[in-house]
């Protein structure tokens, strides 16, 4: 009797032994999925049953809350059978979980998937996407939107290239990065908004002379600091190379006016031009403490425009980055807010593509202008009420004309929030100099190039 | 007892007071801080409490965390008992190579397991289910209470089970009539411990509840809170206050059962 | 998050009934009751072994499998041996975690055992008003869910929070500046959150202290007054050799504590600023599931497990010593 217990125990043993070893490797070769034949998609949602939509997206602030609550009414009163199930979550929060997500067996419909190698990329290459291109020939967004625009969103079906191959998502706003300014304390200031960097840099000057904070800054994320050195490089260096490497084709982070443009951000902590402790502050924190008075400038996304037009009133004005000379065209960050995407496991994707359709329709840029956005295309019939918003629109309107945005830097690599925003935080709080900064990000890049 | 020794008595007993009084306003200045933020002070208001409540949807998550628990603690109690009861009063093959095992279990940190378990549960369907959060955490309590229960039996006098035995009673019944009755402060310390882990377990729900909202236990909740809320501070306080009030409340009622486990089930064996 | 210091062979003088049956195996097995069938007792074990293997010894052997191939938890993985166990220390990020893991362990374990021994030696030697009330609050940190304690401590680091409005007031007084965001500062971020684990160590150092003197017989310390010993030299002669073994345990749990330390920093700091708060038990998730290095994020969790068990076992035997 004890043989057979002990028997047992050794039995049980084996079994666990044998089950580590023949249990496969972990992970499986996915397949990626084709695109749907145009003639296979289905456009009438209304006989598509009683479908539950699960959408995954970032829209938690003010204005871009609204425009989404909005949308997604609409679309359920126009189509009863459909029920939209929205889970929100910030966009660090997304960041952090759509990952899992998506691998899961029963991933969201939709989800707003981030451009670049840190996120749309990886998911392509793991087959959980689905290319749109069939969607796109039924739907015509290639006719409705600019092709920059719609190479921001497309990666080839292996993840290595973004910019050409497959069509993977569609953007509803657009979004750059630019100047706000406090009007009250520049004519305080005895200032107007400056012509060009040297005219901003004296602005600067004379504002912390006064007393005020030169530039509200929160860098907790590490991504801010990321977009504050993309405008600062996009004053230093050519706009088609800042594309070329970001992208991966060609240059280097170490180049010389790269590092310029880390020395001038380096610079301006020394000189105390940025918030006491950035690296402490939250980044949503930041134009709330604008709106309070903390801070002269406010480098930020087009996104946080609604909410500041809500706390300042006219005593907030916005602009595109000064250009190196007075009168050259100007260039910053930006291009589209995250793309809508659909996953391959979805079991309703036509439904899904009627969706991302609606969202992104001509009637849905008005509704983004009508939320205080600023939609990605023109609006047919909708004009900004507030004066920041006319700004805001004029800006984007210049940019689109003059080509002249340059992709986020965060998509160069998947770890290069961290890789780079790193070194960045440690820049602004002055313990690494600008070479350092810039070998860092070097070295991860090179890394990333070389393993894809 | 001479008039200098009473003096430097009385001095000291100022000191020692005073010493254990800065160490306890420590010990609760962050946690007033919360509750003043929360009920927004001096004004006073409950707003946040509702708010937080509504839009942090912490009624839904204070649910889950409440199924999820009770469930765990419950299952892994039993099972417990069980366990602790073969391993401490009798004797079988494999019952010291068994023990060792459960022992192993208890450092095995929850960062170790959290993503082989991830991909596993994936595979088989439990992520995102109350299954893939319970079993989990029945595991890493199961390690801990029988652990506990084993050095409850142990101390059981073999006359009681003898006499229980000549009564007629089967083992089993010996356990749950006898045996489980008595032990009653064993198994209350060892309920409050698990319930305070399970509640507190943070990083499993985080991983394993990744896509469906409706079922985030409330630290979880707490944290996305914080994602979406991170300016408003009154309301995140109030989320906090939310979160960590049901395991406090336990707390101040059964501190005896708390303290007692952590004393006793780190030092007894 | 208990766990055994102590295996001190079991009571075996007990259960004299039983003894003749008591022959074979180790000696210090317990008694079976006379009479007991013995093979229920697998059946008594079994759900709760069942369990147990399937959720936690299981996933341990695959963490263990997978920690062992390269994979990015998308695609298929490719076999790597041991090179990410040997990433653990190459990878300077990496390195430079397990360094911070070293002085937190000062912070939640060497620190708030010294503090419980000033609180005990407070709470001892005089009779104290409220022992009760001191001991609920002071352990009190213990029972809070960790995300809830860096909602709070967030708050009073924070820069408009507690401790800079006070370093404001002295900066008023004449003192330089001393207020900064603690948790976004480079140098003072990781005793920031460090401090946060001792703030939650003292009480459980403290119990089990307080419990431990209790034990101790009072001529010991008549004695020692009678030899006209201080406080100082009377905790050093009594108090602490009485204590070792409780010191061990305390030891041995806040270390264990602070290993698992993914709650606090994920809530409070992220790992920053840069990475000067990134400690283990957050590389495992931030690798995993962040940066897609799903082998290397289970090699770190595995080395935290091996730590885990080392501490448990050596600790033990370095404070008590040759006490066996």
């Amino acid at each position: 009797m004890t043989t057979l217990k002990r028997r047992g125990v050794i039995a049980a043993a084996a079994v666990l032994a044998t089950a580590l070893a023949t249990a496969c490797a972990p992970g499986s070769s996915n397949d990626r999925p084709e695109a749907k034949a145009p003639s296979a998609v289905s456009t009438d949602v209304a006989k598509a049953g009683n479908v539950t939509l699960t959408v995954w997206d970032q829209e938690v602030q003010g204005g871009l809350r609204e425009q989404i609550e909005k949308l997604n009414a609409q679309f359920q009163a126009k189509y009863p059978n459909v029920k939209i199930n929205r889970v929100s979550r910030s966009f660090s929060d997304l960041q952090k979980t759509l990952r899992l997500a998506l691998s899961g067996d029963d991933p969201p419909d939709v989800v707003e998937a981030n451009q670049g190698y840190a996120a749309m990329a990886q998911f392509v290459k793991a087959g959980m996407l689905l290319p749109l291109d069939g969607y796109d020939s039924v739907y015509g967004w290639k006719k409705r939107y600019p092709k920059g625009l719609m190479d921001l969103n497309s990666v080839t079906k292996d993840g290595k290239l973004i910019g050409s191959g497959n069509l993977y998502g569609v953007s509803l706003n657009g979004e750059i990065v630019g100047l706000y300014y406090n009007k009250e304390k520049l004519s305080k200031l005895g200032l107007q908004p400056p012509k060009t960097w040297a005219e901003f840099d004296q602005a600067l000057a004379t504002a912390k002379s006064k007393g005020e904070v030169p530039i509200a800054f929160g860098n907790l994320e590490k991504l801010p600091a990321m977009q504050l050195y993309g405008v600062l490089q996009d004053g230093f260096v050519g706009k088609e190379s800042v594309r070329k490497l970001v992208f991966g084709s060609g240059g280097a982070w170490t180049d010389p006016q790269n590092v310029q443009a880390a020395q001038k951000l380096a610079d301006w902590a020394k000189q105390g031009y940025l918030s006491k402790d950035a690296n402490s502050v939250k980044w949503d924190d930041t134009p709330v403490n604008f709106a309070k008075g903390d801070g002269v400038f406010l480098f930020g996304g087009t996104w946080w425009a609604p909410d500041l037009n809500d706390r300042m009133k006219d005593k907030v004005g916005f602009m595109l980055p000064p250009p190196s000379q007075a009168g050259a065209p100007a260039a910053t960050m930006g291009g589209e807010s995250l793309p809508w995407a659909i996953t391959s496991k979805s079991k309703h994707p036509d439904v899904a593509a009627a969706y991302i359709n609606f969202i992104t329709s001509p009637e849905a840029m008005d509704v983004s202008v009508e939320t205080g956005n600023l939609p990605v295309l023109q609006a047919p019939s909708k004009q900004p009420s507030a004066a920041l918003m006319k700004e805001v629109s004029a800006a984007w309107a210049v940019l689109s004309k003059n080509d002249g945005t340059t992709p986020y830097i965060d998509y160069a690599t998947p770890t290069f929030t961290d890789a780079f925003g790193g070194p960045l935080q440690k820049l602004v709080a002055g313990q690494a100099s600008a070479q350092e900064v810039m070998k860092a990000a070097q070295d991860d890049y090179a890394a990333f190039q070389k393993k894809k | 007892m001479s008039g200098g020794q009473a003096m430097s008595t009385r001095r000291e007993r100022l000191v020692n007071h005073a010493i254990l009084g800065v160490f306890a306003v420590i010990a609760l200045f962050p946690m007033i801080g919360v509750v003043a933020q929360a009920l927004q002070l001096p004004d006073l208001s409950f707003a946040a409490f509702g708010t937080a409540w509504r839009e942090g949807r912490f009624g839904t998550y204070m649910r889950n965390s409440v199924i999820v628990t009770v469930i765990t603690v419950l299952v892994a109690t039993v099972l417990s008992i069980m366990a602790g009861y073969a391993l401490g009063t009798m004797r079988f093959r494999g019952a010291s190579a068994v023990f060792l095992l459960f022992l192993a279990g208890l450092t095995i940190p929850t960062e170790t397991i959290v993503v082989p378990l991830y991909f596993d549960l994936r595979t088989v369907g439990l992520d995102n289910t109350y299954a893939g959060l319970i079993l989990p955490q029945i595991a890493m309590s199961v390690a801990f209470g029988t652990f506990w229960m084993r050095a409850y039996f142990r101390s059981v006098p073999r006359s009681l089970m003898e006499a229980s035995r000549l009564d007629g009673a089967s083992s089993w019944g010996t356990l749950w009539r006898v045996l489980v009755p008595m032990g009653r402060p064993a198994i209350v310390t060892m309920i409050v411990l698990t319930t305070m882990w399970t509640w507190n377990e943070f990083l499993l729900p985080l991983v394993i509840i990744n896509s469906d909202e409706g079922l985030r236990t409330a630290p979880l909740g707490l944290s996305f809170f914080q994602g979406t809320h991170k300016t408003d501070y009154s309301l995140l306080m109030a989320g906090a206050l939310i979160i960590a009030a049901p395991i406090v409340t336990v707390y101040v009622f059964l501190q005896r059962q708390f303290i007692a486990g952590m004393l006793s089930g780190a030092i007894k064996e | 998050m208990t766990t055994v210091a102590r295996h001190k062979s079991p009571d075996s003088r007990r259960g004299a009934p039983g003894a003749r049956r008591a022959r074979s195996g180790a000696g210090n097995r317990s008694r079976p009751a006379a009479g007991e069938p013995r093979r229920i007792g697998w059946l008594y074990v079994l759900p709760a072994l069942l369990v147990y293997g399937t959720f936690l010894l299981w996933p341990l052997a695959r963490g263990a499998q997978f920690s062992l191939y390269e994979w990015d938890g998308l695609g298929p993985a490719t076999w790597a041996g041991i090179s990410n166990y040997t990433s653990t220390w190459s990878d300077p990020v990496l390195r430079g975690a397990f360094g911070h893991l070293l002085v937190l362990v000062v912070f939640y374990s060497a620190l708030p055992c010294c503090i419980a021994f000033l609180l005990v030696a407070a709470m001892s030697r005089t009779r104290v008003r409220g022992l009760a009330f001191f001991r609920t609050v002071l352990f009190l940190p213990q029972v809070v869910a960790m995300v809830a304690v860096a909602v709070a401590w967030r708050w009073v680091y924070s820069a408009d929070g507690p401790i800079n409005t006070v370093l404001g007031w002295l900066h008023a007084l004449g003192l330089p500046d001393w207020s900064r965001g603690w948790l976004g500062d480079f140098t003072f971020a990781l005793p920031a959150v460090g401090l946060i684990g001792t703030w939650v160590g003292i009480g459980l150092a403290l119990v089990l202290f307080l419990a431990g003197v209790q034990k101790i017989p009072p001529e010991l310390y008549e004695a020692a007054r009678i030899d006209g010993a201080g406080p100082v030299r009377e905790f050093l002669t009594v108090t602490l050799p009485a204590l070792r073994r409780e010191l061990a345990v305390a030891l041995t749990l806040t270390t264990i504590m602070a290993i698992r330390n993914f709650d606090l920093i994920y809530m409070a700091t992220g790992g920053g600023p840069g990475d000067s708060t990134k400690v283990p038990a957050y590389e495992v998730y931030n690798r995993t599931f962040n940066t897609g290095e799903v082998g290397l994020g289970c090699a770190i969790g595995i080395t935290l497990a091996v730590l885990a068990f080392a501490a448990t076992a050596g600790i033990g035997r370095l404070v008590e010593g040759r006490d066996r």
